[in-house]
């Protein structure tokens, strides 16, 4: 027996992106990947507020001779020999002080809030610079798609570490001038400038292979046919269709943005000392975790759970967006 | 095949040669850092030493001709730094090999551990120990190498002193020590890989899995673990052993600058963010370009041996 299916109403199309929201809806781990990113996110961009309300301090200020009354001890918040005090688990000094008696948790909360802006930015840059290349590339081909192909080849063939490093040490020492934009030595702009360039091969090579492919479509050569120029067919009639890649590749790049970013400035060539940011508290703290191991433990634990819950929503929003592809797990971290 | 290695290692020499332009004109034109600051003794950088040290360097040649001087400098070994430094290059062949071994080390470690756990996971597909691998695998990727090397070092070297705190030595010399010194930075850089690898190897053996040739294989009879070996590793790590090939190239620039930092592993990445902390322009773009030599020679080989594994990437054009 066949059935027949009666067709009383057209059927109801659902697009690709009600689709891929339905499947991360449905995604349990990219759920609690989710939340787990909103609670460390949502803490971080309420820094100022925490600084003001609960801790009572700000990121820089010194507390080397405060005293503070525990269970009813009375405790010095740098010990008479240099040592600071560990968490406390109260509204002041949670998770404890640095050598010099600033509230650690308030420099956590200001140094990843700047961490996740650096990144943010960074990627900003990233496909503000790589999305008009691959399209320009894959769109024109020839001679223009050779020299842009071999300029993309030639920063992914460095790792990003060490190009972002040299780069930055140049513009630390420096300063650029990029037309009208001037940026400072020890700006916090110079990690998002180099992190942002040297990310850009890692969208820019697969949008083009898309781009490339798109052009010989139908629906491509109906709009040239009808006379669209260049920027029209490439702007309303392939870019619609490179978002789902980029949208699968920027949050994964934008976790390998906060680990590149904090290694830069571990090394010296990011965020300059004083400024809190992951890096620069790790390397504050490896000096101290003899006597207090919180320095280091606490911006360490902090970084891994921001990273673990970003690539693991990465990984969730690429299993929505493209549930047949192969985990995207491995794209230039810097490493 | 022998065509797409001169290919390949024609295209890696180009590469550097760009960078080297790249590098030299990205520190040459630093106004800030003044090679005439330390020859005017106490009252540093006076008009009269400026003049002096543009004399004794050539600072107001052309760029091209500063740039050629430079490059024989570099490769003939004895750059001249402004602020004094020792051999250059031989500074950085004895570095050479610490971070080989490093990085090395580090990369067998990470694709032992990613294949023999993808197997695993492609031997129980959607059992329990699947499940339980990958999610380790993703929690092993979400752990920066920074921020394990640095829980590492600062806990078990530096507070406990279970390892040695920083140094080297030399496999020929004693192994053991060798061994023992390298285990720790191994660790830190091998985790995140070999989670990422576990993911990748484990995606790309299901595909293959699925393959026909594979159910032929079986279907002829072949023992499950012939079937495993010859037909689905050998077509399902080429395309793992491409990002295998990258990363190990990268490496070199990448986590062992950092890696070397911490655990005070004399190699060239210690060799470069020391250099680097000099502000000595002449070592640092000699570093550079010696460092872009190693990373596209080391990707270039790391392409010749995996095409000459599959024909198929062999194929004229210049790889990408």
């Amino acid at each position: 027996m066949t059935t027949v299916a009666t067709v009383s109403e057209p059927a109801r199309s659902t697009s690709p992106g009600a689709l891929a929201l339905r499947r991360l809806r449905r995604d349990r781990e990219a759920l609690a990947f989710g939340v787990l990113l909103a609670l460390v996110v949502v803490p971080l961009f309420a820094a100022p507020l925490y600084a003001s309300h609960v801790a009572g301090t700000t990121p820089q200020e010194n507390h080397l001779t405060d005293e503070l009354v525990i269970d009813a001890k009375r405790m010095y918040v740098v010990s008479l020999d240099g040592v600071p005090i560990g968490p406390t688990w109260r509204r002041a000094y949670f998770v404890g002080a640095d050598e010099n008696g600033r509230d650690l948790m308030v420099r956590l909360l200001y140094g990843g809030r700047s961490s996740l802006l650096m990144g943010a930015g960074a990627l900003g840059l990233t496909v503000l610079f790589a999305v008009p290349l691959a399209l320009i590339a894959g769109y024109f081909r020839g001679r223009t798609d050779s020299v842009i192909s071999r300029l993309l080849d030639l920063v992914w063939s460095f790792p990003a570490l060490l190009v972002g490093f040299l780069l930055a040490s140049a513009i630390n020492l420096a300063g650029a001038r990029i037309g009208p934009l001037t940026i400072e030595p020890g700006s916090k702009l110079i990690p998002v400038t180099v992190i942002g360039l040297v990310y850009v091969p890692y969208i820019a090579r697969p949008l083009r292979g898309q781009v490339l492919a798109l052009r010989e479509q139908r629906f491509i050569e109906a709009a040239r046919a009808c006379g669209l120029g260049p920027v029209r067919v490439m702007a309303s009639e392939m870019l619609p269709h490179l978002w789902t890649t980029i949208l699968v590749l920027v949050p994964l790049l934008f976790s390998n943005a906060v680990v590149l970013e904090s290694a830069l400035s571990f090394l010296g060539a990011g965020v300059q000392s004083p400024e809190p940011s992951f890096g620069t508290l790790i390397a504050a703290g490896l000096n101290n975790v003899v006597l207090s191991p919180h320095l280091l433990l606490v911006p360490s634990i902090a970084l891994v759970l921001l990273v673990l819950s970003l690539s693991g929503l990465a990984e969730g929003l690429r299993r929505a967006l493209n549930p047949h592809g192969t985990p995207a797990v491995h794209l230039g971290r810097g490493q | 095949m022998i065509a797409f290695a001169a290919r390949r290692l024609g295209w890696a020499l180009v590469t550097a040669f760009i960078a080297s332009i790249v590098a030299f004109l990205l520190f040459w034109t630093i106004p800030n850092v003044d090679p005439s600051y330390f020859l005017g003794g106490a009252e540093h950088g006076t008009d009269a030493t400026r003049a002096q040290a543009t004399e004794k360097y050539g600072l107001d040649d052309p760029l091209p001709v500063q740039y050629v001087r430079l490059m024989e400098a570099i490769f003939s070994g004895d750059v001249e730094c402004f602020y004094g430094c020792g051999s250059l290059r031989s500074a950085f062949l004895e570095a050479l090999p610490i971070t080989f071994w490093l990085v090395g080390g580090a990369a067998l470690i990470a694709i032992a551990t990613g294949v023999a756990l993808a197997l695993v996971c492609v031997r129980y597909r959607g059992r329990w120990q699947d499940r339980v691998i990958s999610t380790v695998a993703t929690a092993a990727y979400s752990v920066p190498s920074l921020v394990l090397a640095a829980l590492l070092w600062g806990f078990l070297a530096y507070k406990w002193r279970l390892f040695p705190e920083a140094g080297y030595v030399g496999l020929t010399e004693n192994p053991l020590e060798w061994f023992w010194h390298l285990l720790l930075p191994w660790v830190a850089a091998a985790l995140p890989f070999a989670g990422a690898y576990v993911q990748v190897v484990r995606a790309s053996l299901l595909a293959a899995v699925d393959e026909e040739w594979v159910r032929t294989a079986r279907a002829k009879g072949l023992p499950e673990k012939k079937v495993i070996r010859r037909h689905v590793l050998r077509n399902g790590l080429i395309a793992p052993a491409n990002i295998w090939g990258l990363d190990f190239s990268h490496a070199f620039g990448g986590f062992a600058l950092y890696v070397e930092v911490i655990f005070g592993v004399p190699g060239i990445g210690l060799l470069t963010s020391e250099t680097l902390g000099s502000l000595d322009l002449p070592p640092i773009v000699g570093l550079a370009i010696y460092l872009a030599l190693v990373v596209v020679l080391a990707s270039a080989v790391v392409d010749v041996i995996v095409a000459s594994l599959d024909p198929r990437i062999r194929r004229p054009g210049l790889p990408t």
